[in-house]
């Protein structure tokens, strides 16, 4: 287990900016000064098994909640002090041990091998800065959300299972191997089932939680796959060999040659596991119903970090994507005609944490069509910045949740802001409402903008279509965020708690009981920890704009840290067969001069525009002439006037009822027949062969008499019998 | 010396627990298994693990200063004790004496009557089973193959439930029938040695291979099925695997995690160590044969699974298809695939014995296996679900926990495995990545049942059957006793999952030996595949295969 | 030295008079038919087991006889052997007889068929 660091001088160091390597020395191979750097992963494992020994103490206080927080806070900042310290610099390959590794001769590709080692990049930075500071904010919230559960046990049980997840989305991101990435992959699938399923009591949390482990799976066997077919064709399953192995043959590519179909199966199978991860296309319904789970776990996981882990994937690979562009036109399409799905689910749903989950879906949807259209940076700064005010949303939501006995129903909450104590959630609702609107000059404009306007400029199969289905999705969402704000926060004051409490304790749902009915109740208004991480929500969803204004020169601080990782450097066939030869950085495409023949410049209007145009329907919906909570006549009488469609789209278009008839059905009968057959066939003729035996001896029973002198004349017969026989022979 | 040893202790532990007094039988058991485990990891201490594909502590192997005597049974037959180990049977002889021990303790509460006898023929049973894994001669290893029937016909027919005695009958003579025509393919390659050498007869695993080899393809075929008929049976594979589901209903806890744990890895052992080195020829050609009926197995049980509704019917199935893996990756002829199958027989010893395990706990407090009866036990034994959801994960394959590792190895040789595919990381093989795509589709198909046990049993709203009386002595959730059954269980498969490399380094030497002939073979029958972009890459496994 | 086979023929009609190998023959059949004929027709157990007794000597006869007229020791000790044997059987049957007419106070063998098919 000795620890080296190494720094990679692979194509990618090379084209990292002259600038960044000189602010940064680049380490020496052999410098062990970072292993520190293992940190990152390992204090979310400490902290999850110091909570499972709490919950086995049965700790009751808030212990576990602050030692996640203390433990998630400190990995933050060692992730800032390690990207302060190597950010840019190439690549950092921290070794840990071993974990498989075997092998079968000498020869490059003869053995297999993965370990507990981290490759870290400028991709890595950027996912990990967000993903730990993040968790740390959110687990800060969940002390305050969770503490209902401390007396059962359930506190010390959920940041177990919290800190477990940001130790495998660590593994997943930081992982120098396609294994354990693997790892992190199925990794925080399992802590998304643990806490989908936290309230286990509830049927409805037991079955989300089951059908996002089994609909991860059916992802996961693509990404299995497709790492299976990277080893067999690459001999590694190590990065710094994959990628080095990429360039050869971008070399060869360059030159005029041609990718094998080998080659360009990969990035079919691995896109699989990234559709099943982050919840595009086909595989998107066990999002939606992962919102059954603990509305921080909603926000963190559901949200923010794990369901952008599609994207890192892709991102990553981005350069064996580029090299088959069938791929990446089928990442693109998925993506946009995910957005637009789950759009139009999004507009008529009532829970407003499900609308949030249809829009998550729809967000992951633009990363992909940025991811598709070349514009990593463009889809990676969109993951930057719906981390950020997506978990806003989510956490207004979760106090909304917190304050209202679990109501969720937008027709049953109105007019909160005028409420005391409710006017940070406001606040953080409305900021995040306007990010994810697109509204000008806040992060979610920019990052939004930069895909949509490549889009339209990028080379592809339909992609100018594309690009309007992802305007008109734009103008669905600004739509569909305000519809939630105006109702639940502006308009007459009005609410009515849930009857069905989120709290798996049964003292806990009749301590509520007394509370609940219109008269008693009152909501309580979220305390410090929720305000506080609201507050810092806002600003960073604001500030996370700020980042498009640095390093111009590459697209924004993001650009920058997508161009020097694995991502930057990319060569696509069409392009080295073609006439241009501008075949480096994510935006391939020269950009013209002019105003219209630069989307970059007249997207920022047209979808400013577009999400006026969607708050102001909003507004006009689901404001004007509104009295009461659950009454919108507009919007009432337009859902009325639309009915096949409002009704197919509020039925999430019978998506999940189509799977259960084609699939879900078929295979359980199926497996009724297979126990039939495997009872009566294959036992059946198992039974058949025991029988045979049997029914001879039936057969021969009577001459068992039990009478001595009979069984006496038997053997002289046979005696008589044998003695002519022989008498015969001879 | 150390294995004879470790067959002799639980013997002479059988006898003084047979002369005990009935009331301190359970506690002599245990010693003496807890002797065995001892011993067994002295053994693995005396290991020569620098070279783990030698065969130590045998009479044959003088390298060792360790030496097992030969004992001649039968002179005039070259019939003898002979013992002798590698890594292989090391790791497997660790398993069954790991689980002796747990297996008595786990029984201490369930078995309440005719005590002393139960524990008799348990420790009779290891005794057989070790010897399966340390003998080097044939007929031993044939009569302790056999004798494992005997303990495990008693455990079933004297300590099962309800329909035990026709489970017990039923996995008696199943299993006998099919080791009487492995036997007889044993038997000639025998012969054929004799023949070879005017006459003379060795039993020698050694020797006989060397006799085996020269059979012609046509010989070697039968051989091959006649050794797979019984060696088939035990894994079981698909379509003779009707007596495990039964067996393992019926049985004990302690007969169900001896069944599951040790008793089906004497078929992949027995493949591994006969079939495969025995006739090579035979297995190259047949190989994706085997593949298919493993693959089919593979998602034939796992479906009946996901529609059972008695747990441990369940987990029966599952073994079915788990052990598909393990078939799959022995045929794939390739250093991952083999390694990865040895993997998995250990793993799935661990994790699907600590079920077994889990599902007894469960059984002796509420007295039925059925889901519809019992479910969202979570909130009355929340230790008891935290283990059943954990060795759950182990089962599913979830990477960091044990069973990952031997699952993604058997498919990952299998994958590489196939003249269509060979890259830099391929090899030749009579596999290749359709039958690893389909396989892998098991995958999910184990996340389906899994969950679906755990989702009614541990999850939902609490469910306890109406009849329900509490265990007199037991508490509601897991006792300290039953906690020190399960804790090594789960902390093993952590530590196989997350640093299993040592154990992989080791297995490389004696996989491969035993798959080298095999390999040769297929490879011999595979063309060179004629895509140009790939030449190198042909160059670089002419190279290897002449090496 | 004599030659044995000289001796046999020479000396049997010389010792036993006009007593042939046949007469020995003929007696132990005539031994051992009457056995088999007890034994199927009667039903009474110690009748059945005199009558295997009997069947033995006829063939212990047959045995001396054949061992005369060979002029070969090893049948003779093959009956004393027979004999032996003969009397600790006889000991443990009659043993058993008395037992089963304990349990069922009937020396009928029909009355121990439960065995029957």
């Amino acid at each position: 287990m000795i620890s080296v660091m190494q720094t990679i001088p692979a194509t990618l160091a090379s084209h990292a900016p002259a600038a960044a390597g000189a602010a940064h020395a680049p380490t020496a191979p052999g410098d062990s000064s970072a292993i520190w750097l293992i940190l990152i992963p390992l204090l979310p494992l400490v902290s999850s098994i110091l909570c499972g020994i709490y919950r086995a103490w049965g700790v009751t206080s808030k212990l576990p909640g602050y030692t996640t927080v203390l433990a998630l806070a400190v990995s933050f900042i060692v992730t800032l002090t390690g990207y302060l310290s190597f950010g840019g610099a190439g690549v950092q390959i921290v070794h840990g041990f071993q974990w498989l590794n075997i092998s079968w001769g000498e020869a490059h590709g003869q053995s297999l091998t993965a370990n507990f080692s981290l490759y870290i990049d400028s991709l890595t930075w950027l996912w990990m800065l967000f993903v730990t500071g993040l968790a740390t904010l959110i687990a800060l919230y969940s002390t305050e959300y969770m503490s209902e559960d401390q007396k059962n046990g359930g506190y010390a049980r959920y940041f177990s299972f919290f800190s477990l997840f940001v130790f495998a989305m660590s593994c997943l991101v930081m992982g120098d191997n396609l294994l354990l990435l693997y790892l992190g992959w199925e990794g925080v699938g399992l802590c998304s089932y643990l806490l989908i399923g936290y309230y286990y009591t509830k049927p409805a949390a037991v079955a989300a939680a089951k059908k996002a482990f089994i609909v991860n799976r059916i992802g996961d066997l693509g990404l299995a796959l497709g790492m299976m077919l990277a080893f067999v064709e690459f001999g590694s399953l190590e990065f710094s060999e994959i990628f080095a192995r990429v360039a050869e043959i971008q070399a060869t590519v360059a030159a005029g040659g041609h990718v094998s179909w080998q080659i360009e199966a990969i990035p079919l199978l691995l896109m699989v596991g990234a559709f099943g991860k982050s919840a595009q296309l086909p595989l998107y319904v066990w999002l939606p119903d992962a919102m059954e789970g603990p509305t921080p776990v909603s926000a963190l996981i559901h949200a923010a970090t794990m369901v952008t882990a599609g994207v890192y994937l892709i991102a990553r690979f981005l350069p064996l994507f580029a090299l088959n562009p069938t791929s990446l036109a089928i990442v693109a399409w998925v993506g946009g005609l995910t957005a637009l799905l789950a759009a139009t689910i999004g507009m008529s749903q009532f829970d407003i944490k499900r609308v949030m989950a249809y829009s998550t879906v729809s967000q992951l949807g633009y990363m992909f069509l940025g991811l598709g259209v070349l514009t990593a940076t463009g889809a990676a700064y969109h993951v930057f910045t719906h981390a950020f005010f997506k978990a806003t949303l989510f956490l207004s939501c979760g106090a909304v949740m917190h304050g209202f006995a679990g109501q969720l129903d937008l027709r049953k909450l109105s007019g909160l802001r005028k409420l005391k104590g409710w006017g940070i959630v406001t606040l953080a609702m409305l900021v995040g409402c306007l990010c994810l609107a697109g509204f000008p000059f806040t992060s979610g404009f920019f990052s939004k903008d930069m895909i949509l306007a490549e889009a339209f400029v990028t080379q592809g199969p339909g992609y100018q279509a594309l690009g309007i289905l992802a305007l008109i999705t734009a103008g669905m969402t600004a739509y569909y965020s305000f519809r939630v704000f105006f109702r639940v926060f502006c308009g007459p004051v009005e609410f009515h708690p849930s009857d069905d409490h989120h709290g798996d304790s049964e003292e806990e749902h009749e301590a509520h009981e007394d509370a609940e009915g219109h008269h008693g109740f009152h909501p309580h208004a979220p305390g410090w920890a929720i305000n506080l991480v609201l507050m810092v929500l806002i600003v960073g969803s604001l500030a996370a704009a700020i980042p498009y204004f640095v390093d111009k020169e590459n697209h924004g601080w993001v650009g920058g840290l997508v161009h020097d990782s694995t991502a930057g450097h990319l060569v696509l066939p069409t392009v080295a067969h073609g006439a241009e030869d501008a075949a480096h950085g994510a935006e391939a495409v020269a950009h013209g001069e002019g105003f219209w023949s630069d989307p970059h410049k007249w997207m920022y209007y047209v979808s400013g525009t577009i999400g006026f145009i969607g708050i102001g329907l909003a507004w006009l919906i689901h404001m004007t002439r509104r009295t009461e909570a659950a009454t919108a006549p507009i919007a009432d009488g337009l859902k009325n006037a639309m009915r096949p469609v409002s009704t197919w789209c509020e039925r999430k278009w019978y998506v999940d009822e189509f799977y259960d008839i084609i699939f879900r059905y078929p295979l359980k009968i199926l497996s009724h027949l297979f126990y039939l057959l495997d009872q009566l066939l294959v036992d059946g003729l198992v039974n058949f062969a025991g029988a045979v035996p049997r029914m001879l001896g039936r057969s021969l029973r009577p001459s068992q008499n039990g009478l001595l002198q009979s069984y006496a004349v038997g053997m002289g017969g046979g005696v008589a019998v044998i003695l002519f026989i022989v008498w015969i022979l001879l | 010396m150390t294995l004879l040893v470790l067959i002799l202790i639980p013997l002479a532990g059988a006898l003084v627990v047979g002369l005990s007094p009935e009331r301190q039988a359970k506690w002599i058991a245990l010693a003496w298994t807890s002797l065995a485990l001892g011993a067994a990891i002295f053994a693995a201490f005396m290991f020569d693990w620098a070279n783990p594909g030698v065969i130590q502590f045998s009479p044959k192997n003088h390298a060792s200063g360790d030496l097992t005597p030969l004992l001649p049974l039968v002179p005039s037959l070259g019939i003898s004790i002979s013992l002798g180990a590698d890594s292989v049977s090391m790791f497997l002889i660790l398993l069954t004496t790991l689980l002796g021990p747990l297996c008595v303790l786990g029984s201490f509460t369930a078995i309440t009557e005719r005590v002393k006898t139960f524990y008799v023929w348990l420790l009779i049973l290891q005794a057989a089973m070790t010897g399966v894994f340390a003998a080097r001669d044939l007929i031993l290893f044939y009569v302790c193959f056999e004798f494992t029937l005997a303990p495990m016909f008693v455990l079933i027919s004297l300590y099962g439930s309800t329909n035990r005695r026709y489970a017990a009958i039923k996995f008696f003579l199943y299993t006998f029938t099919g080791s009487m025509i492995a036997l007889a393919g044993l038997v000639y390659v025998a012969w054929v040695y004799s023949t070879i050498h005017n006459g003379a007869w060795s039993f020698d695993i050694a020797d006989m291979q060397h006799a085996a080899l020269t059979m012609s393809r046509t010989e070697q075929t039968w051989v091959l099925f006649a050794l797979l008929a019984g060696f088939a049976v035990k894994v079981p594979l698909f379509p003779v695997h009707t007596w495990l589901p039964l067996a393992h209903t019926e049985a004990p806890t302690a007969g169900s995690v001896l069944l599951a744990g040790v008793l089906l890895k004497l078929g992949t052992y027995g493949i591994f160590r006969f079939v495969l080195p025995f006739v090579p020829l035979a297995v190259a050609e047949y190989a994706s044969l085997i593949a298919i009926i493993s693959i089919i197995g593979i998602l034939y049980a796992g479906f009946i699974c996901w529609v059972q509704t008695d747990v441990k019917k369940l987990v029966a199935y599952s073994s079915v298809s788990h052990l598909g893996f393990c078939v799959l990756g022995l045929v794939a002829l390739n250093m991952v695939g083999g390694a990865g199958s040895v993997m998995y027989m250990i793993n799935h010893g661990l994790s699907t014995g600590a079920l077994f395990f889990c599902i007894g706990m469960m059984y002796e407090r509420y007295h039925t296996r059925s889901m519809n009866e019992v479910g969202g036990l979570a909130r009355r034994m929340p230790v008891w679900s935290f283990f059943m959801v954990f060795f759950t994960m182990a089962s599913v394959g979830l990477p960091g926990l044990n069973g990952f590792v031997g699952e993604f190895m058997a498919l990952l040789g299998t994958f590489q495995s196939g003249a269509r595919t060979i890259g830099a990381g391929g090899t030749h093989g009579p596999l290749g990545p359709w039958f690893a795509a389909v396989a892998a589709t098991g995958m999910i198909v184990a996340a389906m049942y899994l969950l679906y046990m755990v989702g009614r049993v541990v999850f939902g709203p609490l469910k306890e059957p109406d009849h329900h009386h509490a265990h007199e002595t037991l508490p509601a959730d897991l006792n300290a006793r039953e906690i020190t059954v399960l804790a090594p269980l789960a902390v093993l498969c952590v530590v196989l999952g997350v640093y299993p490399s040592p154990m992989l380094r080791a297995l490389e030497a004696p996989v491969a030996t035993t798959i080298a002939a095999a390999r040769e073979a297929s490879s011999r029958m595979a063309p060179v595949p004629m895509d140009s972009g790939h030449a190198e890459v042909a160059l670089i496994h002419d190279g290897e295969a002449s090496r | 030295m004599i030659d044995t086979a000289l001796f046999a023929q020479a000396a049997f009609p010389e010792l036993m008079g006009g007593i042939t190998l046949y007469h020995y023959l003929f007696v132990s059949a005539a031994m051992f038919g009457l056995g088999v004929i007890g034994f199927l027709a009667r039903r009474n157990l110690i009748i059945m087991f005199l009558c295997t007794e009997l069947m033995f000597q006829g063939a212990g006869i047959a045995l001396i006889a054949f061992s005369r007229y060979w002029m070969n020791a090893t049948g003779q000790v093959f009956v004393i052997f027979v004999l032996t044997i003969a009397a600790a059987e006889a000991a443990l049957a009659l043993g058993l007889v008395v037992y089963l007419f304990r349990r069922r106070h009937t020396l009928d063998a029909q009355a121990w068929a439960e065995l029957s098919g």
